[in-house]
């Protein structure tokens, strides 16, 4: 609850620092800041609630920009296919990713690491240096001035709720609960962890795609800072690292946080660097008053 | 033989072994005492960093702020190297002090707020990169400090003085590990946290000592490549972090804490830093050596890191 009323108290200042916030252009602009913060944070949640953790995140969103920036057509049917492709080839990579850590049992933290050179490595090979353009009126359709990424980010809670309510859903949600408990409910948590893995690669490539339109061009190196950020989230939204505990909801929160906390302090005149410092100063007063919540009670 | 390879601290030593003759027999330059001199050189400042990191990650828990101490410290080194301190010892001592306080406010967190040690240092990394740029605002700086210049360059007795570095804090973390009693609340601590609690594993004192010693290695380390290169800059400690953890990984210590040896890391930094020199012969481009990279490490988990699911 408490972060809900910071969440709150400082959404409050920031419209009273720039009240052209309270406006469809505004939502928009402000929306477009922090939608891929969002969409990573929630990739990076799906992993978390398996018990697993992804340092892959960033390399697979600059994956995404890169085959965005090349893939995507100028037609509409070209642009579909493009960013459907990019999509896939973030969900076959995530799964892999995932099957090497689900079959062969190796821990999350060193897999994806390496597997953050692999992906990184993928998207220098795509395309060295900055470059590639994606269409005007796919840029203009994200990032113009309709709150686009608002509606896709309630699309995609609702997809979550829609999804939890189905086998595989179950399977996702009992397996970082409980895997033991899942695995003798006859529940195929391999399956389960491969999937959340594979979710998870899709949203990152797609938060690539928003990425590109943002910028008009793919990037190598542009998700890189992502990875922290989705961990930073996930954390502040009170996700767990042993599974199951947390919500996709509350890391969406907590990105949320991150965004106006940033956009505040560039109001209020501080230096962009001061924005790292408060970053690490907000999660560990965060996660310390939590514990401390904790053990008093 | 099969229990031979399966102890996974000599598989380590024997892929390192297999590695440097297979390539000294493709490549007649790489065998030369000059050339594998340099290797260990460079893997020494890997293992050191790698020393601490064994330590904590042996404790079951894990340091990602090593990557931005090691940047800290060779940057503000040459910040703090007065006029009035001819030899350089004292800088060298303050950096080193400031580092090793660095990672023991790692630890006192960890402990007081029971953060878990992968947050919190990933906040420590998050804070000092914020730090550095507003201390050093970006540029690199360089030193003449003789005492860090002797570190990374100079030689004792035809021994490099990073080797000998490297030696000392080998010794000094093996004796900790096999020797003392922290040694055996480490291992306890990895294996069983709440078990080794309530037998009376002085777990406070453990775990900061531990993230102390990991942030002294990782300023030592940063004193180490600021000698080797003449200047620090943002960035310089980047490459560490992943090396660091993979070293550990690779010699045989389990990432889940209580099991593994300082030994296994040794060989885990030789050969690391032979994959990366193997990899900048074949002359790929960035993108490729990338791939090769991450492709090598995770074929040798694959082969021997398996860890047994919880």
């Amino acid at each position: 609850m408490g972060l809900f009323a910071l969440l709150l108290a400082l959404l409050a200042l920031y419209a009273y620092l720039y009240p052209g916030l309270l406006s469809w252009a505004g939502i928009a602009r402000f929306t477009q800041n922090w939608f891929p913060v969002a969409l990573v944070a929630i990739a990076q949640t799906l992993v978390m609630l398996m018990g697993g953790i992804d340092l892959a995140v960033g390399a697979m969103v600059s994956l995404g920009t890169v085959l965005a920036a090349t893939l995507v057509g100028g037609s509409v049917l070209g642009a579909g296919l493009g960013i459907t492709a990019t999509v896939a080839i973030g969900v076959v990579a995530g799964g892999l990713v995932g099957t090497i850590v689900a079959l062969f049992g190796l821990p999350a933290i060193i897999v994806t690491l390496s597997s953050s050179f692999l992906i990184g490595g993928a998207a220098l090979l795509v395309m060295a240096r900055p470059g590639g353009s994606m269409p005007d009126w796919l840029s203009e359709g994200l990032v113009g001035v309709h709150p686009t990424a608002l509606l896709i980010l309630i699309v995609l809670l609702i997809a979550w709720r829609v999804l939890r309510a189905t086998p595989l859903g179950l399977a996702i949600d009992a397996s970082g609960d409980n895997p033991t408990g899942a695995f003798r409910s006859g529940v195929n948590i391999v399956a389960a962890r491969i999937a959340a893995y594979a979710i998870s690669g899709g949203l990152a490539a797609f938060a690539g795609v928003y990425v590109a339109a943002q910028t008009g061009a793919g990037d190598p190196l542009i998700g890189t800072p992502l990875t922290l950020q989705s961990i930073t989230a996930a954390v502040l939204g009170g996700v767990g690292f042993l599974g199951g505990q947390g919500t996709l909801r509350g890391a969406v929160a907590g990105s949320l946080l991150l965004a106006v906390l940033v956009n505040v302090m560039f109001f209020l005149g501080l230096p962009p660097v001061a924005q790292y410092v408060m970053q690490g100063l907000i999660i560990v007063a965060a996660m310390g008053i939590k514990r401390l919540r904790e053990r008093a009670a | 033989m099969t229990s031979l390879l399966r102890h996974r601290v000599t598989l380590g030593w024997l892929v390192v072994v297999a590695l440097w003759v297979a390539a000294g027999l493709l490549k007649p330059g790489f065998a030369r005492i000059g050339h594998l001199r340099y290797l260990l050189e460079l893997a020494s400042i890997t293992g050191i960093v790698a020393a601490g990191q064994t330590l904590v990650v042996i404790g079951g828990g894990i340091d990602l702020s090593v990557a931005a101490i090691i940047t800290f410290s060779a940057i503000i080194l040459p910040l703090i190297t007065f006029g009035f301190d001819p030899t350089g010892l004292l800088a060298i001592s303050m950096t080193l002090a400031i580092a090793t306080a660095i990672g023991g406010l790692n630890g006192i967190g960890v402990v007081l707020l029971r953060v878990h040690p992968l947050i919190l240092t990933l906040a420590t990394a998050t804070i000092l990169q914020g730090a550095l740029i507003l201390v050093a605002g970006g540029s690199a700086v360089s030193t003449v400090n003789p005492a860090v210049t002797f570190l990374g360059n100079g030689s004792l007795f035809g021994v490099p003085m990073t080797i000998v570095t490297w030696l000392a804090v080998s010794a000094a973390t093996l004796a900790v590990l096999h020797g003392t009693v922290l040694g055996s609340w480490l291992y306890a601590l990895g294996t069983n946290d709440r078990a080794a609690r309530l037998a009376g594993v002085g777990a406070g004192p453990a775990v900061v000592t531990v993230h102390a010693a990991s942030g002294f290695c990782a300023g030592l380390a940063g004193l180490l490549l600021l000698g080797m290169n003449r200047q620090g800059y943002v960035g310089i400690g980047e490459p560490y972090l992943l090396g660091s953890i993979a070293a550990v990984v690779l010699g045989g210590t389990s990432i889940l804490g209580g099991r593994g040896t300082y030994l296994g890391t040794i060989a885990g930094s030789i050969l690391l830093v032979t994959i990366t020199a193997l990899i900048t012969v074949v002359n790929a481009s960035p993108g490729w050596r990338a791939i090769l990279f991450g492709g090598l490490i995770l074929g040798l988990l694959l082969v021997s890191g398996r860890e047994r699911q919880a």
